[in-house]
């Protein structure tokens, strides 16, 4: 029970982080909120199989980044551009202090929008998360190389997106 | 070289690694701006998603018990807004609202011509904008550029018009001698480029003009006074 209550406390410490790996992965605030609420849930139902001692953030940034290839496998990538562009319509913000981030979020959003799904998820994890380039690999099961390759090609892409905005 | 570059920029490469890298960067100029842009990349990413990782949220609203029943996606959806995004979702009379892409955001917000520009934190009319805001009736509007679409007082007395420009309409008020943006919407494509679209006519567009207008749209000889008087 204890050991139940330590798990939630840590996911809940954890929870801004997988939120904010959820908009680089997912592009879109709905998108994002939505894959955070299918992560919380299938971990508190997973608990057990997670091993303490284990770093819990890979094992939660891994059931996200899995979640994810499912969604956009069952939804197929047309409807999710269109989902997109829909929230992007949609996006409502505070325009006193925060309007410079968040027109930069979406610009971001929309640069990162443009990335084959295996140099995004790698941009996100090292780029936006700050993991190292071994813990990413071990998060997403490739080889260092393959990591480092994906992030060079990824990140120079997104540099000709946004280079000069 | 890629690999290694960048790697070594990322604090991946051993000491010894490291060294010969820094030393081939620091005979390089290209090599020591590639390094800066991709520094200055990698803080622009950092800076635009580290406030979504700010913004308070709790678990329970994103695991709802197991034993209540089902709430509706759309209600989940709303519970687990942080309270800020909740507010500014329904104050839809103070949305600013973009599209993503290379659309309204990039070519309304560049350069010393871009027609809307931060002031002490808020975005207000600048360039042609401004002058069509501060000059145009609607009954005449220019050739190109800005077109003027209602005016008229919003509740707290202040002077709006709704405009549109490069493919994007939106309403400005005025306040303190600027005109705030108090929404801005791009226009579906294939509308782009109708200059001529009537005000109001992007429903976003008239949400807002009906939350925030206190009596009825000034008539043109109204409008004219308004003007000539200096919109007092």
């Amino acid at each position: 029970m204890d050991q139940q209550r330590a798990f939630d406390r840590d996911l809940a410490v954890l929870l801004p982080r997988l939120r904010r790996f959820a908009h680089a992965l997912s592009r879109s605030r709905a998108d994002a909120d939505d894959l955070t609420q299918m992560t919380v849930e299938r971990a508190l139902r997973s608990r057990e199989q997670w091993q303490p001692g284990t770093k819990l953030d890979s094992w939660l940034y891994r059931i996200m980044r899995n979640l994810w290839i499912d969604t956009v496998r069952a939804r197929g990538r047309i409807e999710r551009r269109t989902a997109a562009a829909e929230e992007a319509d949609g996006v409502a913000h505070d325009p006193v202090p925060g309007i410079e981030a968040a027109i930069d979020l979406q610009r971001v959003m929309a640069a990162m929008d443009r990335l084959p799904d295996e140099q995004r998820e790698i941009v996100a994890l090292i780029l936006v998360e700050g993991f190292g380039y071994r813990e990413a690999a071990e998060m997403l099961g490739l080889p260092i190389g393959t990591v480092s390759s994906r992030l060079v090609r990824g990140r120079t892409a997104l540099m000709a997106l946004l280079g000069e905005a | 070289m890629d690999d290694k570059f960048f790697a070594w920029l990322d604090g991946e490469l051993t000491a010894a690694e490291a060294a010969e890298i820094e030393a081939r960067v620091a005979a390089d100029p290209a090599l020591r701006k590639l390094a800066e842009e991709h520094r200055a990349l990698g803080a622009r990413l950092k800076a635009a998603f580290d406030p979504v990782a700010a913004e308070p949220v709790s678990l329970a609203a994103y695991a709802p018990a197991a034993d209540s029943n089902v709430a509706s996606l759309a209600q989940v959806r709303v519970a687990r807004r942080p309270v800020t995004q909740q507010f500014w979702a329904q104050a839809a009379s103070i949305a600013v609202v973009f599209a993503m892409g290379a659309g309204a955001g990039n070519s309304l917000l560049g350069g010393p011509a871009s027609p809307i520009a931060p002031e002490a934190g808020r975005l207000v009319a600048a360039a042609s904008l401004e002058d069509a805001l501060y000059r145009q009736l609607a009954s005449q509007p220019a050739d190109s550029g800005p077109r003027i679409g209602l005016t008229f007082r919003d509740k707290q007395g202040h002077v709006c018009r709704t405009f549109t420009d490069q493919g994007a309409s939106g309403l400005a008020c005025l306040q303190g001698g600027d005109w705030r943006l108090e929404g801005l919407f791009q226009a579906p494509e294939g509308q782009a480029a109708d200059y001529r679209m009537a005000a109001g006519s992007d429903p976003r567009l008239g949400t807002l003009v009906d939350s925030a207008i206190a009596g009825e749209p000034f008539d043109a000889e109204k409008e004219r006074q308004a003007r000539n008087s200096g919109w007092k």
